[in-house]
């Protein structure tokens, strides 16, 4: 099973460096990426994907309140916030938010390989 | 949201582009300006930016900028480089912080995280008016009247009510019609700070307290003299830190973590939970001696479905507020809304208001039909939910004479849907969640509590 995903960031070059690092993951098919907390509720709205990896620090909307926003759709995705931060502040907000997962930066491929791994395996996250 | 720009102004162009660079490393969006005629000409506001670093400005340039940044209240926090020479910035205190020059990697960051976490927390509580809770149906005028009855005095109160029934619109409300309403009002989600920080982050610290103690810091109850300090979540807090707050709501004293030296307070105290504080006493999880403090004055807000009949302004207001944010605006059609006042508004007035966002989002400046609206919001009575509810409030539920456990019963009650979820879901906990609007986690702990065992999903699911 492909997890078709999408990806959301404000900086460019994380956003070219976590196209590499998702393209190694054979799970992954990812299908849109996005700059802002407004462009992923729209792209999940359109998309249906399975899995957002989403920023939680953007101009305009972050992700913690994306979350919300794409919780409310019907067969929402699983939401993984990604944060620069790995501490409980921001992490009880994420989830708190609707969030699944919080993954900090600095683990982003190992952390992204085993949620997508347990999601294909067919074990619902 | 947590916000990723951070304005930068300082006429030393070198240092303007290397601070640009070190925040852009540390993933934010600088906006980098070399003077402030720039800046205010840019089309963010103040209440746009995660914060704002201030170098060197020309000669009465800080005053310039505390007027145009503090005219929008909401204005982000200020980091000042050692050059930023004159202190007659009009900013509250709270929003001040020094910066180190070279930047100390790890004192910026732990700057910017706090600032992140607040911004998260500002989020999280709504941006409604200060004039209490809108709506006019019997319900919410009770609960305006009650903030009119108890505003006046300081007397402790306490919030409850659902998650999302807009608890902190209440304090706030109490607040602005005090005679406390000059000085600052302040919240705290004891929720979400760890046990081992919200000490620190109430009563504030001494430099080096604790590994991370970079700098003295005020705590929240400093920060609130003369004001309201608002606990939220006040039912999360962890035994230990109940002792320390009944303390000083016995004695209206405290001590910063690292000193002794004790400092006398002023503040109000309102405190709010979603949580039955009588059944977490009986748990042993909450100090009784503290629930009676805090319990002097209760105000419970009532759930949105027990108001559906304020809907239309509730909805009015939230359209106003995305338009006054510059967020775009929707319309929704008379049946939109009437189809709305059906449904059952697990997350109230939140829920609400992150529907109405949405469809701004998804639908800008169109008439939002019914048929826009996600499937959930549209089964009406049909659904399960409804009906339960309509049942559970009709006869059929009549009181045995000779009384009942309320709690056994309702554990019965909860058990018994959980397992009809779980049959219907093929025992898939995940999708049983969704059935019964809860949280995977959240079910899991139910079943944990209720040992409801299912073997044929243990293993994939659980």
């Amino acid at each position: 099973m492909t997890i078709r995903t999408i990806l959301v960031d404000d900086h460019a070059d994380f956003r070219r460096l976590a196209q590499v690092l998702l393209s190694e993951l054979d799970e992954v098919e990812l299908i849109a990426m996005g700059e802002d907390g407004e462009e992923a509720v729209r792209l999940c709205e359109e998309h249906r994907p399975d899995l957002l990896l989403c920023d939680i620090a953007m101009p305009r909307m972050g992700g913690v309140q994306a979350t919300r926003l794409i919780k409310a759709q019907d067969d929402a995705p699983v939401v993984a916030l990604v944060s620069i931060y790995g501490d409980a502040e921001h992490r009880s907000h994420a989830i708190k938010a609707g969030a699944e997962h919080f993954i900090n930066k600095v683990d982003f491929l190992p952390a992204v390989a085993d949620l997508v791994h347990t999601m294909a395996g067919g074990t619902h996250v | 949201m947590s916000e990723s720009r951070i304005v930068v102004i300082d006429q030393d162009e070198d240092r303007a582009r290397e601070i640009g660079a070190i925040l852009h490393f540390l993933d934010f969006t600088p906006c980098v300006f070399e003077d402030l005629a720039t800046a205010q000409a840019s089309d963010i506001r103040p209440r746009d930016a995660l914060a704002v670093v201030l170098g060197r400005l020309p000669l009465g340039g800080s005053h310039d900028f505390a007027q145009w940044w503090t005219a929008d209240p909401k204005h982000a926090p200020a980091l000042l480089l050692p050059e930023y020479g004159e202190d007659t910035l009009t900013f509250d205190p709270t929003d001040v912080w020094q910066l180190a020059y070279p930047v100390q990697q790890s004192q910026l960051t732990e700057i910017l995280r706090r600032i992140s976490i607040r911004h998260l927390h500002a989020q999280n509580g709504t941006d409604a008016p200060a004039l209490g809770p809108s709506g006019e149906t019997p319900a919410i005028q009770r609960v305006r009247h009650m903030i009119e009855q108890v505003a006046g005095y300081d007397t402790s109160v306490l919030i409850t009510g659902e998650s999302g029934t807009g608890k902190e619109v209440v304090a706030r409300a109490i607040h602005a019609q005090s005679s406390r309403n000059a000085l600052p009002f302040v919240a705290v989600n004891c929720g979400a700070i760890p046990a081992e920080l919200l000490e620190s982050e109430l009563f504030g610290h001494e430099k080096g307290a604790f590994t991370g103690a970079i700098s003295t810091r005020q705590g929240r109850f400093e920060l609130a003299e003369g004001g309201t300090l608002f606990l939220d979540e006040i039912g999360d807090m962890s035994l230990p830190m109940q002792v320390k707050l009944l303390r000083v709501l016995q004695e209206r004293s405290f001590e910063r973590v690292g000193s002794n030296q004790t400092r006398h307070c002023d503040v109000r105290i309102v405190a709010a939970t979603h949580r039955d504080l009588e059944e977490r006493i009986a748990d042993g999880k909450f100090r009784e001696d503290l629930y009676y403090r805090l319990n002097v004055f209760p105000i419970e807000m009532p759930a949105l479905r027990e108001r559906a009949a304020d809907l239309p302004e509730l909805i009015g207001e939230f359209r106003a507020l995305l338009e006054d944010k510059g967020r775009g605006s929707v319309e929704l059609s008379p049946d939109t809304v009437a189809c709305l006042q059906e449904y059952a508004w697990p997350g109230n007035v939140r829920e609400l208001s992150n529907l109405i966002e949405r469809l701004a989002v998804l639908h800008p400046n169109q008439v939002v039909s019914t048929d826009m609206l996600p499937e959930r919001y549209r089964r009406r009575q049909r659904d399960g939910g409804a009906t339960m509810l309509r049942s559970a409030e009709s006869g059929s539920q009549q009181l045995p004479e000779e009384g009942l456990d309320l709690r056994e019963h309702i554990r019965q009650i909860e058990s018994r849907l959980i397992e009809q979820a779980l049959d219907a879901s093929d025992g898939v906990v995940a999708h049983a969640a969704n059935l019964l609007k809860l949280r995977r986690t959240t079910l899991v702990e139910k079943l944990r509590k209720y040992q409801i065992h299912r073997p044929q999903n243990a293993q994939a699911h659980g």
